[in-house]
């Protein structure tokens, strides 16, 4: 027997689908923001937004592609946990480095 | 006559218990987190490689600003662009499997790692490019930026963070095509479904180091 999309499969895989591709189109707007500002505004001075466009595609990849929003809370702690070590990491050593 | 269409979606969907397992749901739940710990010591041994980027565009601002100036940026872009493309076609395999379309998760992953591939193929050139130019100080023979020792450090930084990722990516996409060909069998989505969930937290983790060391390394460095 030969397969078909049928209407009732589009209708499912576009529920399915949608968060992904929603979260696809984002990063790739993050991802034109980014290589924007990095191509018309090298250096120092956009580096704050770029920081920022930076986290918001991790967040993108964390809550929807990885789905840790629907994710069980021991999952979310586990994730979150994770880049607070991270976030130690980066934050002692920077601010010895900074406070030179 | 004409023949009736079978739908796309719709085969049996489940996961074999085995017998440390009281039901699926804590299988599937124990295997996420084991996925999930590892994900995370990765994310630490990456997350060191960043800092030490960050130490050096703060302390050797010019020399890291030369250096960055002969990435290829465009390529970098283009193979964020790619990543996240995959994670798409990645995600689409994921959401298959959910719904019992076995055919089409498998075309979704043969997807998945045709762009991990063209990811290899572009960072290969890039690399090539980079020795073309010189740009390879632990190589014997002429280095680009002769005068500038600091640049060194952050252009070799700078091959050990995308060599590590690229030897994720190598090793994801060749665990993939294994993946692919075990779930071509009839009965795999049928005992395994919690196989594409939980390697597609693997493939999208990839692809979020990638994008942070992508802003490091190309974008912030500029």
């Amino acid at each position: 027997m030969s397969q078909s999309v049928t209407p009732e499969d589009r209708r499912k895989l576009w529920e399915a689908m949608r968060v992904p591709v929603f979260s696809f189109v984002a990063l790739l707007m993050f991802l034109a923001g980014l290589v924007g500002l990095g191509w018309l505004m090298p250096g120092r001075t956009a580096s704050f937004i770029e920081a920022g466009l930076t986290l918001c595609m991790i967040l993108t990849v964390l809550l929807f592609s990885m789905e840790v929003r629907e994710e069980s809370s021991l999952a979310k702690f586990y994730s979150f946990l994770g880049f607070c070590w991270l976030s130690i990491l980066l934050c002692m050593t920077m601010v010895d480095y900074l406070t030179r | 006559m004409r023949a009736e269409a079978a739908s796309i979606i719709g085969a049996p969907v489940g996961i074999e218990t085995h017998e440390q397992f009281s039901n699926p749901a804590q299988q599937k739940h124990a295997a996420e987190l084991g996925m999930w710990a590892w994900l995370l010591t990765e994310l630490l041994l990456f997350g060191g490689l960043f800092l030490i980027a960050l130490v050096l565009r703060y302390q050797y601002p010019d020399s890291v600003h030369a250096a960055a100036l002969h990435l290829k940026f465009w390529i970098g872009a283009a193979n964020t662009a790619i990543l996240i493309c995959s994670s798409l076609t990645m995600s689409g395999a994921i959401m298959l499997s959910r719904l019992g379309g076995q055919r089409w998760m498998v075309r979704c992953m043969l997807a998945t790692a045709a762009l991990g591939s063209l990811f290899l193929v572009l960072k290969g050139y890039e690399w090539f490019a980079d020795w073309q130019e010189h740009m390879t100080p632990f190589l014997p023979g002429p280095y680009a930026l002769e005068g500038d020792a600091q640049s060194r450090l952050f252009v070799n930084l700078y091959f050990v963070t995308t060599a590590l990722h690229g030897l994720h990516l190598t090793t994801g996409v060749a665990i993939l095509l294994g993946l692919t060909w075990m779930a071509k069998q009839p009965d795999f989505l049928v005992k395994h479904q919690n196989r594409i969930e939980i390697y597609g937290l693997y493939w999208h983790f990839i692809d979020l180091i990638w994008i942070m060391a992508f802003a490091v390394l190309y974008v912030v460095g500029r």
